[in-house]
Formats: structure tokens, sequence, C-alpha cells
């Protein structure tokens, strides 16, 4: 306000000079020409009231430009401002006032800083109410979330995220999330994939995953967890992927333990079971010809019992497996024949130490199958061992293994003992499940059924069973051939399958490092 | 477990150098007796870092490695003998011997770079030293 009573001064010593002057002329003009002429002095007066009043109007119209010109400057500076014809109107010049430069200067800055500052807010305004309920339900939600941008930075990490992985959500906001999330999953199908793939093909996309483990450094426990990922492509919002955490660290983890507590125990079992039979292959060959040919025999049942041991240990481990869908297949192409020769050859020994023969007949020309070696292994062990068991009095177990009609390699095992009651047929791969009426006579734990069923399936085959009671069962399962199974796969180009117990897992590097 | 491999000639080359890495003493006594019983030279060290120092400067023609041997893993043995710069010019073909289960994509990861993997209570000495002989 200093500035106008400024103006107004200037005003007043201006209007004051001005009328000063003014009556001084109109004075001394209106005695001399009274003095000099006859003239009506009443038109002299009109004649000097005419030209005072022209003075005033000339005076006044100068004085309002004058005045009027700071006013302009700001009208001139508002318009300049206001969107729109930002083009048509040109910044007021300030230079060119004369009357109140500085007021108007200020004034000015006043009005250049209002519109930034309203800018904005309308630019808020409009976003406003999305915005806050956003950031709201982000900020809180009890899942640790992550927001990416296009170049899979970390634009967004609400606090749950920031305290699940141990670092301040300000320390998150611009890290590559690949250097902050570590993820290790169970499969080949990762995260970084999948947004790969959505970046190309698709506009949004949506994924999840299971089992997912968090790398961490440090001495922060490891952490299990369900991932869900959601990408929308070219999001003004610089947010293309957004990443929801479900954690179940406690319950995989135990999952995990257990499987590892027996993969331990099945360690300690081994290495006396190494041993024993090692020791036993010593007495063989030292003893050979030597002994008493009971005793050799003795020996070989030794031997045979030692093996039969560690086919038992090996069906834990992989109950254990099959439970905890841990169990993993590596399918590889083979050559049907040579797989099952050597297995029979294995549990020949275990077969002649109760006078029982296998008989096996392979029908030529089979195509190969995809398997996995070790895995089938235990299938045609447990079927032979349960034929070797049941066998009663019959002494021959026969193997048949050929092509069926739609293509499959089918292997049977077939004996001629005690079989098995219609009634408890639906029961038998149930895990623990025995027949109650042999329990008493026969060992065994009733994991053999379940076990070779669940590999069997695993490989995309099918185990069944064909039993009277009192004339023997015959046990039967199918094998896909590899080419088949090439073709559900055809996207993979490895050469090996990895097939998990409840479906198909693509191969393979399942740890990204 | 392993079906055994079914090998016809054990026509072994003389005095092929065995490093066995085993610290079960029994075992790595059985596997020497029958290792050299067939014709091979056996050292058998206990102690994992004692191990990866005699397999870095003594040339050996195989390496039987457990997985679980005190002072360093067999994976970090394994690690060590596949570096090109901690073990320059490594001729030993490395077979792991374990009774330890991996999960199946880390056992999947240590086949890779080893040249075989044995399950020892699945074998006898002698069907190892038939595995052995077949490695080439």
């Amino acid at each position: 306000m200093d500035h106008l009573q400024q103006v107004l001064q200037y005003f007043r010593r201006y209007l004051f000079l001005v009328v000063f002057i003014e009556n001084v002329v109109l004075v001394t003009g209106y005695w001399y020409l009274s003095s000099r002429t006859d003239l009506n002095p009443l038109l002299i007066l009109a004649g000097f009231l005419g030209v005072a009043l022209l003075f005033s109007w000339l005076f006044m119209f100068k004085a309002s430009d004058r005045l009027i010109q700071p006013l302009r400057a700001l009208w001139q500076a508002i318009l300049h401002l206001s969107p729109g014809d930002q083009q048509l109107v040109p910044p007021p010049d300030l230079q060119k006032l004369r009357v109140g430069r500085e007021l108007v200067a200020n004034l000015t800055g006043q009005i250049y800083q209002l519109t930034s500052v309203a800018d904005r807010v309308a630019s808020n305004v409009r976003q406003e109410g999305s915005d806050l309920r956003r950031n709201f339900i982000a900020n809180n939600l009890p899942l640790p979330l992550f927001v990416l941008d296009a170049t899979e930075t970390i634009r967004f990490a609400n606090e749950a995220a920031a305290q699940y992985i141990g670092i301040a959500s300000a320390d998150l906001v611009g890290k590559n999330v690949y250097m902050v999330l570590d993820m290790s999953f169970p499969n080949e199908d990762t995260f970084d994939v999948w947004l790969k793939s959505a970046k190309t093909k698709n506009a949004t996309a949506t994924k999840s995953w299971e089992r997912v483990r968090l790398n961490v450094r440090d001495n922060h426990p490891t952490r299990l967890f369900d991932l869900a990922g959601y990408y929308n492509k070219d999001n003004s919002q610089k947010a293309e992927t957004m990443l929801v955490l479900f954690d179940h660290t406690k319950q995989y983890s135990q999952d995990e333990q257990a499987v590892s507590f027996i993969a331990l125990s099945v360690h300690e079992l081994r290495t006396p079971l190494t041993l024993l039979r090692g020791y036993i292959e010593v007495f063989e060959e030292e003893l050979t010809g030597k002994i008493d040919p009971e005793l050799a025999d003795f020996m070989q049942k030794m031997s045979a019992t030692a093996q039969q041991l560690t086919a038992f240990v090996n069906n834990i481990l992989n109950v254990a497996r099959v439970d905890n869908d841990q169990l993993e297949l590596q399918l590889q192409s083979e050559d049907w024949s040579i797989v099952l020769t050597s297995s029979i050859d294995n549990l020949d020994l275990r077969a002649k130490v109760r006078g029982i023969t296998l008989e096996h007949t392979i029908a030529p020309g089979l195509p190969p199958v995809g398997v996995d070696r070790l895995s089938i292994h235990e299938v045609i062990n447990n079927l032979v061992d349960n034929a070797i068991k049941y066998s009663g009095t019959s002494k021959v177990i026969k193997i048949d293994s050929h092509l069926t009609p739609d293509g499959l390699v089918e292997t049977t095992v077939q004996d001629s003992g005690l079989g098995i009651s219609s009634s408890i047929m639906p029961n038998l791969f149930t895990k623990f499940y025995r027949d109650h009426r042999n329990r008493a006579q026969i060992g065994g734990t009733g994991l053999g059924l379940y076990l070779s069923n669940a590999i069997v399936t695993a490989h995309g085959g099918h185990l069944w069973v064909r039993s009277k009671l009192g004339e023997g069962s015959t046990f039967g399962f199918t094998l896909l051939p590899y080419s088949r199974l090439a073709d559900e796969v055809k996207n993979s180009d490895n050469k090996e399958i990895v097939r998990g117990a409840h479906g198909w897992i693509k191969n393979h590097s399942l740890y990204r490092r | 477990m392993d079906p055994q491999p079914t090998i016809i000639s054990p026509s072994v080359p003389a005095h092929r150098t065995v490093l066995c890495i085993e610290d079960e003493h029994f075992i790595g006594e059985l596997y020497a007796r029958s290792l050299s019983k067939a014709g091979y030279q056996v050292t058998v060290i206990p102690d994992g870092q004692q191990a990866l120092v005699a397999a870095q400067t003594d040339q050996y023609d195989i390496i039987l490695l457990d997985l679980m041997v005190p002072n360093l893993t067999g994976i970090e043995i394994l690690r060590a003998l596949r570096d090109p710069v901690l073990t320059p010019n490594l001729k030993a073909k490395i077979i792991i011997t374990t009774n330890l289960e991996q999960r199946e994509d880390v056992r999947q990861d240590i086949q890779k770079q080893a040249d075989g993997y044995v399950v020892k209570a699945e074998l006898t000495p002698h069907e190892l030293v038939e595995f052995v002989n077949n490695i080439k």
C-alpha cells in the first residue's frame, strides 16, 4: 500500500501544480482582457471557463491514462498467464510504466506465483480422488506390494513390503526389482520369463506362482511365499507391473523340513547299509568255494536282504517327496528293454534266495520311452518285490513288456500266488494299506504301491491290477513313448523333461542365481 | 537302486590313480581295497580341505568325491575343482559318491558338473569298481 500512497502523492503534487498554473493563467488573462476591451464581461468569463474546462479535460485524460497504465499491465499479465491464448497476449512491459511501476511489478509477480500454484492444484484435482484412495489402500495393505515401471525399477513399495524384506521403503524405490528381490522359483517358469513375454505379447497379463523362495542376504530368515503379478502396458502412471506377495514361510518350510529330516535319516541309514553290502561282498568274494553250501546260501540271503533294505530306504524318501509335492522326474528317452533287463537283473538275487525264477519277455521293436531311470526302477522293484512276497508256493514270476493297441508301452508283473480279494482292491494304492489277512505272515509297510502309482502317474502312465483270490495277481503299468512326451512339451528345447508328481514341469535351471 | 551298469571288459589301464575323498573310514577302506585289487593306485583323504589341495597339486585320473566331508563340503570342492582359475588343467574325472539325497534341482546341478554320480548304498564296492572302469 506504500506504493499506492506514493502514487497518490505524485498525483496530488502534480494536480496542485497544474491547478495553480491554470488559475494563474486564467486570472491573468481575465484581468488583461477585461481592462483592455469593452467586451461583455460575461462573455469573457464564459470563454475563460471554457478554456479552463478544456485544460482540465486534457489533464484528466492524461492523468487517467497514466493511472490506468498499471492496471492495464496487470490485466495483460493475467491474460498472458491464463491458459488457452498465451500466444496472443504478450507479457506486459513493465519498463514502460511511468506510474506505480514497482507496485505493478510486485503485483504481477504475485499473479505469476498464484498461477503456478493454481496449475499444480488443478492437475492434482483431476487425480486427487483416485490417488488418495490408491495410496491409502496400497500403504495399508497388509500384503507386501511392489509397483514397477517399464524398466523394472521399483516405483512404489508399501510398508508391508519394506518390513517383509527388511529394507526401508525409501531405500527400495528407484532400485531394480531383481536387485532387491532375489527369487527362486520351483521351476523354469519364473517371474522374469513371464514379464518378458507379457511385455512383448500382452497389453495386460496376470499370473501367480507358488512356493517362491526369497534368497535373502545376511541374517534375514528365508522367506517362502506365493507371488501374484499384474502387468499393464504403457500405463501413464509409470506403474506397469504390480507384485503382491503372500507369505507361506511357516507352512512351506515345515514341508521342507519334513523332507530334509527324512533325507538326513536316509543318509544315516544308508551309510551302515553301504558298509554292510560292502562287507558281505568281501565275504562272498573271499569265501566262495571255501565254505559250506548252506553258509554260502545264507550269505546270498544276507546280500539280498541288504538290497531290499536299501530299496526300502529309497521308498521312504520318495514317499516323503510325493507327499510334499517334491517328486521330480527327469524323463529321458530310453530303450525300455535295456532299462527293464537291468532292473530285473538287479532283482534276480532277491528272487533266487526265495527259490523264485523271474521270467521276462520283451516284445521286439518297442519305441523308446520317456522315463526317469531311477524312479521307474523303483516301480519295477516294488512290483516284483510284492510278487515275490505274495507268491506263496508258486515259483515263477512272469514279466512281460509289449506295445498296447493305442501305442503305449505296457509292462506286466504276474504271479500265481495268493491273489487279492476284490473287496480290498480299491484301497491297494493307498498309503500304508496292507491286506490284513496277510499281515501276520508277510512283512511290508504299504508304501510300495502308493509310491509306484505316484511315479507311474507322474510319467504320464497308468498303474493297474487284475487279481483273483487264490489265483495270483497281475500288476501292469503303461509308459508313454518318448515321442509323445516330446509332443506334449513342444516348446521345450531341452532334451530332458522334468515332471512332478502332480503335473508337468518344464525343464529346468530351477535355481535362478 | 541304480541299475548296475553291465560292463564287459574290465581291462583297466595299469596304475590309474584314484583320489578317494571319504570321511567314513570303513567305506574308504572298502573302496581302497576293491580299487587296488582292480589295479588302481588309491589315496584316501577324509578331510575336505586337505583333499582339495591334494586334488589341485597331484594329478589324479579319478576323484571319488563324497559330498559330506569335514572342513569343506563336497559341493565346495567340486566348485573349486571346476573353476578354471582355482584349478587350471584338471584332468581328473570327478565321480560324486554320496548317500545324501539332494533336492532334485541341486542334484541336477551337481550332476552337470561331475562326470559321474553314484549313491553309495546302491553299489557294492565291486560295482563301484565297474562304474569307475567305465569312466572314460
